[in-house]
C-alpha cells in the first residue's frame, strides 16, 4: 500500500476531522474567504439573522452525542434563539438525557383500535411536522379485512401431492399450500375515508416506528446520525443527517419520513416545548420519525398518541418494571410483534385484549 | 438598456449564488411546488368531546399552561374530537377511595384522578337537587319494585324501557339506579355509589374487565407513565354507554382525514378494488 493511501485511510478513521477537511475543500478560494470573514467577526454566534436556515456555526457543528457540554449549550442556545424569533414565541429546546434503568416499550390493542386516526393527528400536533404540502405523518393506520389470515380451516384437507413428469415427490399443492400462515398486509387500506369507524368487517392496525432493539436503520446510516439511546429509543440528530435515505430503505415498517421540501409549520400551531432529538422544527433534506415523544417521555409523561386514543388501546411504560402497564399486558394478554421474523426485536407490541 | 445592466451584474450574481449553495448543507435543490395554498389558519374548535359524543364534552380554555401558552386541549377541525392535551389533569378531582384488594390485581390508585361525571349528565343538572328535583316522591312517585314497565320519559336514553338489553334483559333501570336516592347508583347488595365512580358498580358484575382496568390493561389512563405517578383514569361510562352497550361496546366515530395521496395519484380506489377477493 502506498504512502498516500495509508494517509487517506487515517483521515477517514477520524470522521469529524475528515468531514471538516472535506468541507474546507468545498469552500474553495474566494468563497472560503467570504465564509471565514463573518465567522471571525463573531456575528454568527449572536445569530444576527435569526431567519437564516443554516448558520456557519451550525454548518461546522459536530455530532451532538460527541460534542462537549459547552458546545451543546451553545448549539441549543442558537436553536432556541432562532426558533423563538421564527415562530414568535418562547421556545425551549431540551437535551434531557434518557432516564437510567428504563427500557421504553409500547403495547397496542388491535381488538380495541377503531381506526379513528386521532393518534396520527395528535402526533402531528405534538411533533411539529409539516402541515401541508408536504403533509408529514409518522403513524400509518392500516385497515385490514377480518379473516386476513389466509391459512384457512376449510382448505386444510384440500391439499394434494403434486404429480409431475419427474415423479411424485409428495410436495403439497392446493389448499393452504401457497397461502401465508400469518397476517398479510397485502390487502391493507391506508387511505380509507369512511363516514364512521369501525367498519365491522375490518380491523385496524396503526404502525409507527417500532423502536427495534436491533434497528436496521441504525446499521444502514453511513454517518451515525441515527442511533439507539440507552432507554431503547431510536433517535436522529437532524443536524448530522445527510439525507441519504438509506435508513428509510432499511426500515421494514415504513416508519421513516423524509423532508423533501422545507417543512411548512404555521407559527400558531407550533409546539414550543421541544427536544433536540425530538420535535424541534426540522429542515429540508433530513429524515424524521416517531421518537416515542422523547420530549415528553424523558420527563415522565405519556406520548401524545396514547393520550389521544379515545378507546384506550395504547399502553406505554417501562419494560424493566413488572408493575408497568406494558409489562402487565405482556404477562396477561396474547401478544405479537409486527414482522418479527425479520429479527429486528421491536419494542412495540400488538395484543388482543 | 435594462438588459445590459443585468448582464453586467451576472458574474456577481453567480458568485453570490455559489456562496449560498456552499453554505447550505443540503445543496441539492428539490423541486418544491409553491402553487398550493399555504396552510390556512382557522379558528380553533372550542366544543370538543373525548370519547363518547355528548357524554364526555370538554371546552377549550386558552393559556392553561402559561409557560408554553398551551390550551387545556386541542381539538380536531373535522370531528371536534380531542386530539392533544396541554394539561391532562385540567378539571379533575381525586378518584377517592377504591376497595382494598391485596392480591396482585391491586391498582395504582395513590395519585389517581378522574374527571367528575355529574356535570356532564343532562338530567342530573336539571335542577338544584339533581335527579331528585323531579324524583322526590311527590312529582314522580317512588316505585315499589324493580319490575320492568313501560315508561314515558327519558326516551333519549332508552327508547323502549321494555327492551333494555343490558344483561340480555335480566336487568332493568332500578337494578343500577337507586329507587330511593336517584342521585346515586346502587348495586345488588344495596351499596350506593356516586355517578363519578361507576366502576364500583360495573365491576360488581364485570369482574374480569374490572381486574384488567385496575391493573391498567383495560381502559384509558393519561398523565405519567411511571408506576405511582399522577394519572387521570377514564371510568367505565366515559367510553361505554351502559344503556346501549349490547348493540355496540363503543359507538362509532367519524375518523380523522386520511393521509395525503402520493404525488400523481388521483384516488386510492386500487385499495378498495382488492376488497373481498380473499
Amino acid at each position: 500500500m502506498s504512502e498516500e493511501k495509508i494517509g487517506e485511510l487515517k483521515e477517514a478513521n477520524d470522521v469529524q476531522q475528515g468531514r471538516r477537511e472535506f468541507l474546507k475543500n468545498v469552500c474553495v478560494s474566494s468563497a472560503a474567504a467570504l465564509v471565514a470573514a463573518p465567522a471571525s467577526a463573531g456575528t454568527v454566534a449572536e445569530a444576527s439573522n435569526p431567519d437564516a436556515d443554516v448558520t456557519v456555526a451550525e454548518f461546522f457543528q459536530g455530532n451532538f452525542v460527541l460534542m462537549s457540554d459547552e458546545e451543546k449549550k451553545q448549539a441549543i442556545a442558537r436553536l432556541e434563539k432562532r426558533y423563538s424569533a421564527q415562530y414568535k414565541k418562547k421556545t425551549t429546546v431540551s437535551d434531557t438525557a434518557a432516564p437510567d434503568d428504563v427500557l421504553f416499550g409500547y403495547a397496542l390493542d388491535i381488538s380495541k383500535c377503531i381506526g379513528c386516526r386521532r393518534c396520527v393527528h395528535a402526533c402531528v400536533k405534538e411533533n411539529n411536522q409539516s402541515r401541508n404540502n408536504p403533509e408529514v405523518q409518522w403513524i400509518q393506520v392500516m385497515k385490514m379485512p377480518k379473516g386476513n389470515i389466509a391459512f384457512t380451516a376449510e382448505n386444510l384437507d384440500k391439499g394434494y401431492p403434486e404429480k409431475s413428469e419427474f415423479g411424485d415427490f409428495g410436495v403439497q399443492v392446493g389448499g393452504n399450500a401457497y397461502r401465508t400462515a400469518g397476517l398479510s398486509t397485502e390487502d391493507a387500506q391506508n387511505y380509507y375515508n369512511d363516514e364512521l369507524v369501525p367498519d365491522q368487517d375490518f380491523f385496524y392496525m396503526p404502525v409507527q416506528c417500532q423502536q427495534c432493539e436491533k434497528p436496521p436503520c441504525v446499521k444502514a446510516c453511513p454517518v451515525r446520525a441515527t442511533f439507539r439511546d440507552h432507554a431503547g429509543v431510536v433517535l436522529i440528530d437532524y443536524n448530522w443527517c445527510i439525507g441519504c435515505r438509506m435508513c428509510q430503505l432499511a426500515c421494514p415498517y415504513h416508519a421513516r419520513r423524509f423532508n423533501w421540501a422545507e417543512p411548512k409549520l404555521p407559527a400558531e400551531e407550533m409546539n414550543p416545548k421541544t427536544h433536540y432529538f425530538g420535535n424541534r422544527p426540522r429542515m429540508k433534506g433530513v429524515m424524521e420519525k416517531c421518537t416515542f415523544c422523547v420530549q415528553r417521555t424523558r420527563e415522565g409523561r405519556d406520548p401524545a398518541c396514547l393520550e389521544a386514543c379515545p378507546v384506550g388501546a395504547r399502553k406505554f411504560g417501562n419494560l424493566l418494571d413488572p408493575e408497568s402497564d406494558v409489562r402487565r399486558v405482556l404477562s396477561t394478554k396474547r401478544v405479537f410483534r409486527f414482522k418479527e421474523e425479520y429479527g429486528t426485536y421491536p419494542k412495540f407490541f400488538y395484543y388482543i385484549g | 438598456m435594462d438588459f445590459l445592466h443585468r448582464s453586467t451584474n451576472l458574474s456577481a450574481l453567480a458568485l453570490y449564488g455559489f456562496i449560498a449553495i456552499a453554505l447550505s448543507i443540503h445543496g441539492i435543490a428539490y423541486c418544491e411546488e409553491e402553487k398550493h395554498a399555504e396552510t390556512q389558519s382557522t379558528q380553533p374548535v372550542t366544543d370538543c368531546f373525548e370519547s363518547r359524543i355528548g357524554y364526555s364534552s370538554v371546552t377549550r380554555t386558552e393559556n392553561v399552561v402559561p409557560e408554553y401558552g398551551y390550551p387545556n386541549v386541542k381539538c380536531s377541525q373535522t370531528t371536534s374530537g380531542v386530539l392533544w392535551w396541554g394539561d391532562p389533569f385540567a378539571g379533575t378531582i381525586p378518584m377517592g377511595g377504591m376497595p382494598e384488594i391485596t392480591d396482585e390485581t391491586r391498582g395504582d390508585f395513590a395519585n389517581a384522578v378522574v374527571k367528575p361525571r355529574t356535570p356532564l349528565l343532562t338530567y342530573y343538572n336539571i335542577g338544584p337537587n339533581g335527579c331528585e328535583t323531579c324524583h322526590n316522591g311527590q312529582i314522580v312517585p317512588i316505585p315499589k319494585n324493580t319490575k320492568p314497565r313501560l315508561i314515558g320519559m327519558h326516551q333519549d336514553i332508552v327508547e323502549n324501557s321494555m327492551q333494555l338489553m343490558h344483561g340480555h334483559g335480566a336487568l332493568w333501570c332500578l337494578n343500577c339506579h337507586s329507587a330511593q336516592n336517584r342521585n346515586k347508583l346502587i348495586d345488588r347488595q344495596g351499596n350506593e355509589f356516586s355517578f363519578n365512580q361507576p366502576q364500583k358498580l360495573c365491576g360488581s358484575c364485570h369482574g374480569e374487565n374490572y381486574i384488567d382496568w385496575r391493573k391498567g390493561v383495560h381502559g384509558k389512563r393519561i398523565g405519567s407513565w411511571k408506576t405511582g405517578g399522577k394519572k387521570r383514569w377514564w371510568v367505565c361510562t366515559e367510553c361505554h354507554n351502559p344503556h346501549t352497550v349490547q348493540k355496540s361496546r363503543f359507538n362509532q366515530l367519524q375518523p380523522e382525514p386520511p393521509p395525503p395521496l402520493p404525488r400523481g395519484m388521483k384516488n386510492a380506489n386500487y385499495e378498495r378494488a382488492k376488497e373481498g377477493q380473499h
